[in-house]
């Protein structure tokens, strides 16, 4: 879709005038488009107004039936932003290919990395042990996490954040480069969201001389990843937005 | 003052924005799992996503099961709920017409493919004039679409409520694809302005 093209869509697809393939590609623009985000909010708005007018009450028994529904319907978790939702969702199939057959060479990479930092980044001396421990398992998967666009501030386009996560070993690997100081008082902080909700999994450290280097223990099974910047003492339940995630 | 009222009324959230939108006060507390407020919810949402449905489906047993699948999804989604998005309202209007949509356009592609193998007519026409002659009311609704062009309310109409898509609609009116899409998105703003809705 091209640039002017693509703005002229909103009304269209407020309306759900558009097809599939046009509603995934508009979807993975319009949030973060400063143009079309209001714009379609204004037209949804407009449009519930005009619904308004052809309102009709339901059969009775329809509020029986959704009440009983909703009872056995779990709720989705209430952390997950869109920006994470959306970088899982438009994910599409091609990038998740390029993504698997890089893998193997992100493993081979962070495992040199980690021995090579693990020594010296403060990370503790059992940290290049441990992280090989988690590489060498074979169910151990790595997510490298998207930047968000609340991921702002100095040097933050070089930033990356690789997780390294085995299920059998219960352990992930947490490599962080390029990454800004995340301010006076603050600290990374790595969350494992799952069909639950968010929980915290580790208070990440300040990124000294701008790397993470982690191994944590992940009780539970990550359907994402997530990063935000917390009060450095930790929190539990995340207060700043995040600046990472991935879909693992 | 409202917040007080808000109190007696069991409806104690501290959150002062949802003073500005009662809806987003019962569907927070849904969020948390409460049943009780989204019942409540329920009974404000109602007429509006069945009217919404019913104008899209049209089949009344169907526009109940649809109409059921977007309060299910509403509750599903509740926590997620962003209200720098737009109000509870126009959230609802839009979950519950993407499901009408799916559901027409899903029923759609399997006639078409019966017609297709029956080598029947490819596109059907029968029900376009009764789309097109739509009798909306709401007298301030019914003003802000008659100041529109004839071809911009007759898009945006088989567009929002025939459950077409713009190409559809251009094929109905015959009309170029591009032109079909201007006209689509000026109609909407000028639906939107004298609506009356802020940008």
């Amino acid at each position: 879709m091209s640039g002017t093209d693509v703005h002229q869509l909103a009304a269209a697809y407020a309306l759900d005038a558009v097809d599939e393939r046009e509603r995934a590609e508009f979807e993975s623009h319009y949030p973060t488009c400063a143009v079309c985000r209001p714009e379609v909010a204004g037209f949804r708005e407009t449009l519930s107004q005009v619904a308004a007018a052809v309102a009709v009450s339901p059969p009775p028994s329809l509020k029986a039936n959704v009440m009983a529904e909703i009872g056995n319907t779990r709720q989705l978790s209430p952390l997950l932003p869109e920006s994470v939702v959306d970088l899982a969702t438009h994910r599409n199939a091609k990038q998740r290919m390029v993504r698997s057959l890089s893998i193997a060479a992100a493993l081979i990479v962070i495992a040199v990395g980690a021995f090579a930092v693990g020594r010296h980044s403060g990370a503790g001396s059992g940290y290049a042990t441990a992280a090989a421990a988690v590489f060498e398992q074979p169910d151990a998967r790595t997510t490298p996490l998207d930047k968000t666009d609340a991921a702002t501030g100095a040097g933050a386009a070089s930033a990356s954040i690789k997780v390294v996560w085995s299920p059998s070993d219960k352990k992930a690997v947490v490599v962080g480069d390029g990454l800004p100081d995340p301010g006076p008082g603050k600290a990374y902080e790595l969350w494992l969201v799952d069909g639950t909700g968010a929980h915290a999994v580790r208070l990440l450290d300040k990124a000294e001389g701008r790397q993470v280097r982690r191994v944590v223990d992940v009780n539970g099974e990550p359907t994402q990843w997530a990063v935000t910047v917390e009060p450095a003492g930790g929190v539990d339940k995340a207060t700043g937005p995040i600046i990472f995630a991935g879909a693992v | 003052m409202l917040r007080n009222a808000l109190r007696r009324r069991g409806l104690d959230d501290p959150v002062v924005d949802d003073v500005r939108d009662p809806l987003g006060v019962l569907l927070r507390r849904a969020g948390r799992g409460d049943q009780s407020a989204f019942a409540e919810l329920y009974d404000s949402l109602a007429p509006l996503l069945y009217g919404i449905v019913l104008k899209v489906v049209r089949d009344p047993s169907q526009t109940e099961e649809v109409t059921q699948e977007a309060f299910v999804e509403l509750w599903r989604l509740a926590p997620r709920y962003d209200d720098s998005r737009g109000s509870v309202r126009s959230w609802a209007a839009t979950l519950a017409h993407r499901r009408a949509i799916d559901r027409v356009r899903s029923e759609q592609a399997s006639r078409d493919r019966i017609e297709r193998e029956g080598q029947k007519r490819p596109i059907q026409t029968d029900d376009v004039d009764e789309q097109v002659v739509l009798n909306i009311e709401g007298t301030r609704v019914r003003k802000a679409l008659e100041r529109l062009t004839e071809i911009q309310r007759q898009a945006v109409e088989l567009a929002y409520f025939g459950g077409h898509s713009y190409r559809e609609v251009a094929l109905i009116l015959d009309v170029a694809e591009g032109t079909i899409k201007t006209r689509i998105r000026d109609g909407m703003i000028r639906l939107r302005d004298e609506l009356g809705v802020a940008t």
